[in-house]
């Protein structure tokens, strides 16, 4: 380890030491004991929602005011300068400690929207926004995918209209993750009907709290509300709000999902993890008797194998990022397996149930799975679809040609789209 | 390619080259035929100092450890390489270092550093099983020394091997032994294998002079070790020759045209490549961690044995059959080497144990 990084983690545990406990030595894990919930989706009640806020936002604050709110910002925005490795090992030191979860800031909006600010905002938005972002103050939501584009997201149809010196936006957004907490949004608009697809979006700095916009809450299969729709009628946006070029949004887009699947590919711990750790699972089978069942234990070996080489894969990569080699595939590979490793777990966990999983008998660490069990679909198509994963892994990573007749030269008013009669 | 670390990168693109020279498809069928090429093993040794890369400088090795050795497996895997490599290098040379017996260390280990010797391990019988409480080859003690009785089957390069470490039992329980080719009483007799990239042989002791290695009744122990450490080396192995299957896949696919483009655009044939990709991408991962792992003597190898010998026996094994799909009827004829590669992936697959006791091997040194 170089010399810096050396004094970078002497510093950082200092900070750490004097600001948060080490995390305890979690206690064995006891079969009937503790909270028997397993959760991939967050779901607490509004009180508890709020509590956990403050806290995050408190912890950024607090991050921020001694130089490891934004590790690798640059300076002048309240950055400390440093690489992404310091951040990288700073990220590993933290994980020792107990301190308030930050996903709800950090994921979308210290993650994805602030480095696409810092690359295309305009002077005046990256002085007011990104200080306040990385302090914890304003918090960032991806306004990007629509009823109409999902995994098409270059066929968005909401509308960005110039006018005096502003822009007025009108459409759908779905599946906003933390709208309901955010200050800002960024949002994908169409600005050019008569331009190719992907040559006709603008981005937008949206202020969430301008007149017409509607956040609405969105209520997913497992039951709970995780993500928003976001209604925009008639919302003012200042052209300095704009980020890049007028009609040079895509191009803003591809900088904010590059840092979205480092994102989401990083995602091993937390209490699914936990669930899903061998002494938890065997200690399962114990309690319904399956201890010896030479079929669930082969399942159980090979789902354990599964979680156990997703781990490695991941571990190989922070090593290579340490030691400064280009990532390759391994984040969309570590993508597609922890969806693929969470669903098998899911589906296990329900073999072994049994019954017990279709209807609640009030034993410990029984019905409880079945939250996790309607939340895995979810996993296989947010941040990508395993379809498209497996595409982009064919045609970046192994120079397979691309799907023939996608039309990305006619203007977009001229598609076909769902619904359309011909 | 390698964790940043340079040496490891230079070390592979020396033993690729060597190879692409000296393994070339045609020579890969020719041993298939009439066995190793001694030359090729001979140069191996010499000039790439291969065969004692990873043993102990004392025993006349350069101390390199499993990552290293990994590196040189992965890339005999994929060019599929016949050679007595795994059963000398690995095999044989780890249950020595393993038994521990210093005496025993010194007199065969600089032979096989310097490729003076080839050397196998002689565990499983004709049930198949490489648990040495499944053993019934009896070691005897007489007034001349030990003398071995009984039936090794599935020995790789047994009937070639200068060296034999036999797992025998004797009233202790089972140990294991040093038996010389030449030996009277020894009849070796090469098996049909399904596989004719890795030769393996029968062989029959009749009262065979064998000298004890390590302690009597020791074998036991000895042999989860060298299980082990043998299962990362043959899933580098399978690595490699996955991570083939997928370049001759992605190759094919981004060449062969049929309705006029490259079947490589259609998505059906893309997500069959994409799934190889991502077994390819974590049998390596699984095969270097659990190397690293070893190296380091972490308490998680033997989970991390386990986990690379499954991950990588099914990575091959699904890569090796989609590689033929990929490939469609071409890839289904003798002359296409799609299928000596499906032959290696379910021959190591199965080599020790297979499905059948791989997952318990792994719950158990998981504790459960």
């Amino acid at each position: 380890m170089p010399d810096d990084l050396q004094e970078f983690t002497r510093q950082a545990r200092e900070f750490l030491d004097a600001h948060a406990s080490r995390a305890a030595e979690r206690a064995a894990f006891r079969w009937g004991e503790g909270d028997d919930r397993v959760a991939y989706f967050g779901a607490d009640p509004p009180e508890v929602e709020e509590r956990k806020l403050r806290a995050a936002r408190d912890w950024q604050r607090t991050r921020y005011t001694s130089g490891f709110g934004w590790i690798s910002g640059p300076p002048e925005y309240g950055g400390r300068g440093l690489t992404p490795v310091h951040e990288l090992v700073y990220d590993g030191i933290e994980s020792e400690y107990d301190i308030p979860d930050t996903g709800t800031l950090s994921v979308i909006g210290l993650g994805m929207i602030g480095p696409t600010i810092l690359a295309h905002g305009q002077q005046s938005v990256r002085d007011s926004y990104l200080p306040a972002m990385y302090r914890g103050d304003v918090i960032a939501c991806q306004l990007f995918s629509e009823p109409e584009a999902g995994s098409d997201l270059a066929s968005l149809q909401t509308r960005a209209v110039a006018r005096e010196g502003s822009w007025i936006l009108d459409g759908q957004k779905v599946w906003t993750s933390v709208a309901q907490h955010s200050q800002i949004g960024m949002a994908l608009c169409r600005t050019d009907p008569d331009a190719p697809k992907h040559r006709g979006i603008t981005a937008f700095l949206v202020d969430m709290s301008s007149p017409g916009v509607d956040v609405r809450p969105l209520r997913q299969m497992s039951g709970g509300s995780d993500f928003n729709e976001v209604f925009l009628t008639g919302v003012r946006v200042p052209d300095d709000h704009r980020l890049g070029e007028v009609n040079g949004g895509w191009r803003v887009a591809l900088t904010t999902l590059m840092n979205e699947r480092a994102a989401v590919g990083s995602e091993g711990s937390g209490p699914v993890a936990e669930a899903l750790s061998p002494e938890r699972l065997s200690a399962l089978m114990r309690a319904t008797w399956t201890w010896d069942d030479r079929a669930v234990r082969r399942d159980l070996s090979e789902l354990l194998a599964g979680v156990m080489a997703t781990a490695h894969l991941n571990a190989r990569a922070f090593r290579r990022m340490q030691a400064g080699v280009a990532p390759g595939p391994e984040m969309s590979v570590a993508k597609l397996m922890y969806a693929q490793n969470l669903t098998r777990a899911a589906h296990f966990v329900s073999h072994v149930l049994g019954p017990r999983i279709i209807a609640d008998t009030g034993e410990w660490g029984t019905y409880a799975w079945a939250e996790l069990l309607l939340a895995t679909p979810a996993l296989r198509i947010l941040g990508g679809t395993e379809e498209i994963m497996k595409n982009i892994l064919a045609e970046r990573v192994l120079g397979l040609p691309r799907e023939p007749g996608i039309d990305t030269t006619s203007p977009f008013r001229e598609l076909p789209r769902s619904g359309a009669t011909s | 390619m390698n964790d940043g670390r340079e040496e490891l990168d230079d070390l592979r693109e020396a033993v690729r080259e060597f190879l692409a020279a000296k393994s070339p498809e045609s020579a890969v069928r020719a041993a298939s035929q009439a066995g190793y090429d001694p030359a090729v093993w001979d140069q191996m040794a010499r000039q790439l100092r291969l065969s004692g890369l990873a043993l102990p400088g004392h025993y006349g090795g350069d101390g390199f450890g499993l990552t290293e050795l990994e590196v040189v497996l992965e890339e005999m895997g994929a060019a599929l390489l016949c050679s007595p490599f795994f059963a000398t290098a690995v095999l044989a040379a780890q249950a020595l270092l393993a038994s521990a017996d210093e005496a025993a260390c010194a007199r065969y280990l600089p032979g096989i550093a310097a490729g003076q010797v080839t050397a196998t391990l002689a565990a499983a019988e004709a049930n198949a099983s490489w648990d040495p409480a499944m053993v019934t080859a009896r070691a005897e003690r007489t007034p001349d020394g030990w003398v071995l009785t009984g039936k090794k089957s599935f020995v790789l390069d047994g009937a070639t091997a200068d060296l034999l470490l036999v797992v025998a039992r004797s009233t202790a329980g089972p140990g294991l032994f040093a038996v010389d080719r030449g030996a009277p009483g020894l009849r070796a007799e090469p098996m049909t294998t399904l596989d004719p990239t890795r030769p393996m042989a029968v062989l029959t002791f009749d009262r065979v002079p064998a000298v004890l290695v390590g302690a009597e009744g020791q074998a036991g122990r000895l042999m989860t070790r060298v299980l082990d450490l043998a299962c990362v080396a043959l899933a580098a192995e399978q690595a490699g020759g996955a991570r083939r299957c997928l370049e001759m896949s992605a190759g094919y696919a981004r060449t062969r045209y049929q309705f006029g483009r490259p079947i490589g655009a259609f998505q059906a044939v893309k997500h069959k490549c994409a799934d190889m990709l991502v077994r390819v991408e974590l049998a390596e991962a699984t095969a270097r961690e659990a190397a690293r792992l070893a190296d380091e003597g972490a308490p998680d190898f033997p989970v991390a044995a386990a986990t690379a010998h499954i991950t990588c026996s099914q990575a091959y094994t699904f890569a090796a059959a989609e590689n033929i799909q990929v490939h469609g009827g071409i890839g289904f004829t003798w002359e296409h080497t799609a299928h000596l590669y499906f032959r290696r992936a379910k021959s190591s697959e199965l080599l020790f144990g297979g499905p059948a006791v791989c997952h318990e091997r792994l719950l158990d040194r998981l504790g459960i």
